[in-house]
């Protein structure tokens, strides 16, 4: 009885055996034919201020609070800033692999923005191979700040300002990324002639890995329109800081010249100046929460 | 799913043909505020109080002054003619008094000026 109950068992192992030789071949197969798509060439959907390539995982919500404070060169009586705050929070769902959407309400001039993102191609090696990944984003904001002067006709299209974006990135190494933005804000209503409605500029961030844990952020938008003629004087925003991953949050400590969070805000509005020390002092928090498997 | 987000694609297309792109700008829209600062007569019930109702009584009005005024009330006419030297430096942003309008951009240069000449002329009250 033992020695047939062994019998058996040989039999049964050697037949497994050569299953998995033919396993082995199908997964050579597949492999062969399969897209590696890169993961994380950015650790969330914002590099800092601006969004990443990054897209949000179907049926994932991002739960995003912001906040900026006063000017780190007001004096210890202002405590370098943080006696002030601005802040915008956002919830951002994704809807399918390549769209996303989120709803945010930020305090300065109490602005309601909205935005859609897509996710157009995706970085891949393998079957395919696709050098960049590219992302595009149109979103909407609408402050809601009561109008300085009451008595004149007032029209809502002056509240609502548009940005178009498209994402450009390359994740290089498991701990290098670069992202290309060119950008367009329209604002309907300015506050001169010599202001411009449109504005254009070119974003550029990277993301490098210091840790496990931690990465570096940089991210700097060029204004292709001229300064020179504006109203008010506006500069470039740059912005620096550390993504801390901390089990299921991603913290961004930052600091930056512009005190807007969104897109229509800090390019074409950045009043700051870095070599005055005219900088903001902020973080990001974002948590993510899964809704539907 | 995919006729949720054919609705919604139908919604922003909606939303983005009744509130099309506008190139305003307020200089444009109202001429007469921005570009030319109009300086002559000059009243207090005409010029001086709508610059007070739309820029500072959110704070300094009479019910609100004590918690989120300073206790400084700038509703009545005798209590603007009585600090006028104050509010001039607040509001020009040049003295030692803490500069207003608080947490916002500097008044515009007309309503400054309007200020100081009403100021400059007696402070009549008419």
């Amino acid at each position: 009885m033992k020695r047939l109950s062994i019998f058996l068992l040989f039999l049964v192992l050697a037949a497994s055996l050569s299953a998995q030789d033919d396993l082995m071949n199908m997964l050579k197969d597949s492999t062969a034919k399969e897209i590696n798509y890169a993961t994380a060439t950015f650790k969330s959907t914002r590099v800092i201020n601006g969004h990443s390539v990054q897209m949000m995982a179907p049926g994932q919500l991002d739960v995003r609070i912001s906040h900026r404070f006063g000017l780190v060169n007001s004096g210890a009586y202002e405590f370098f800033g943080l006696d002030q705050s601005n802040m915008h929070f956002s919830l951002e769902y994704g809807i399918t692999k390549w769209l996303m959407v989120g709803i945010g309400r930020g305090s300065y001039e109490k602005t309601f923005d909205g935005f859609a993102k897509y996710s157009i191609l995706r970085q891949s090696t393998g079957a395919r191979n696709m050098p960049v990944s590219v992302s595009a984003l149109s979103s909407i904001a609408a402050t809601s700040l009561k109008w300085t002067d009451p008595t004149r006709t007032n029209y809502f299209s002056s509240r609502l300002s548009y940005v178009g974006q498209v994402m450009i990135a390359r994740k290089f190494s498991p701990s290098f990324s670069l992202q290309l933005t060119p950008t367009m804000v329209h604002r309907n209503l300015v506050p001169t002639e010599l202001d411009p409605n449109d504005i254009y500029a070119v974003g550029a961030g990277g993301r490098m890995k210091l840790t496990r844990r931690i990465s570096l952020n940089a991210e700097y938008f060029y204004m292709i329109n001229s300064k020179k003629y504006m109203s008010e004087t506006i500069y470039d925003p740059f912005s620096v800081g550390f993504d801390i991953e901390t089990g299921g949050h991603v913290f961004t400590l930052l600091f930056t010249n512009s005190l807007q969070m969104i897109e229509k805000g800090f390019v074409g509005e950045t009043t700051g100046n870095w070599l005055k020390g005219d900088i903001h002092f902020g973080f990001n928090i974002s948590r993510v929460f899964t809704l539907k498997k | 799913m995919k006729r949720l987000l054919k609705y919604i694609l139908f919604a922003a297309i909606i939303a983005a043909g009744v509130c099309s792109c506008y190139y305003d700008s307020e200089e444009g829209l109202y001429p007469s505020i921005s570009s030319t600062c109009d300086t002559t007569n000059v009243t207090y019930s005409g010029k001086v109080v709508p610059i007070f109702a739309n820029n500072c009584l959110s704070c300094h009005s009479n019910a609100r002054a004590a918690s989120s005024g300073g206790s400084v009330a700038l509703e009545n006419f005798a209590d603007v003619s009585a600090q006028a030297a104050s509010i001039s430096a607040a509001i020009n942003q040049t003295g030692p008094l803490s500069p207003m309008p608080k947490n916002g951009s500097k008044l515009k240069a007309c309503l400054i000026t309007t200020f100081d000449i009403w100021v400059r002329n007696g402070k009549p009250n008419n």
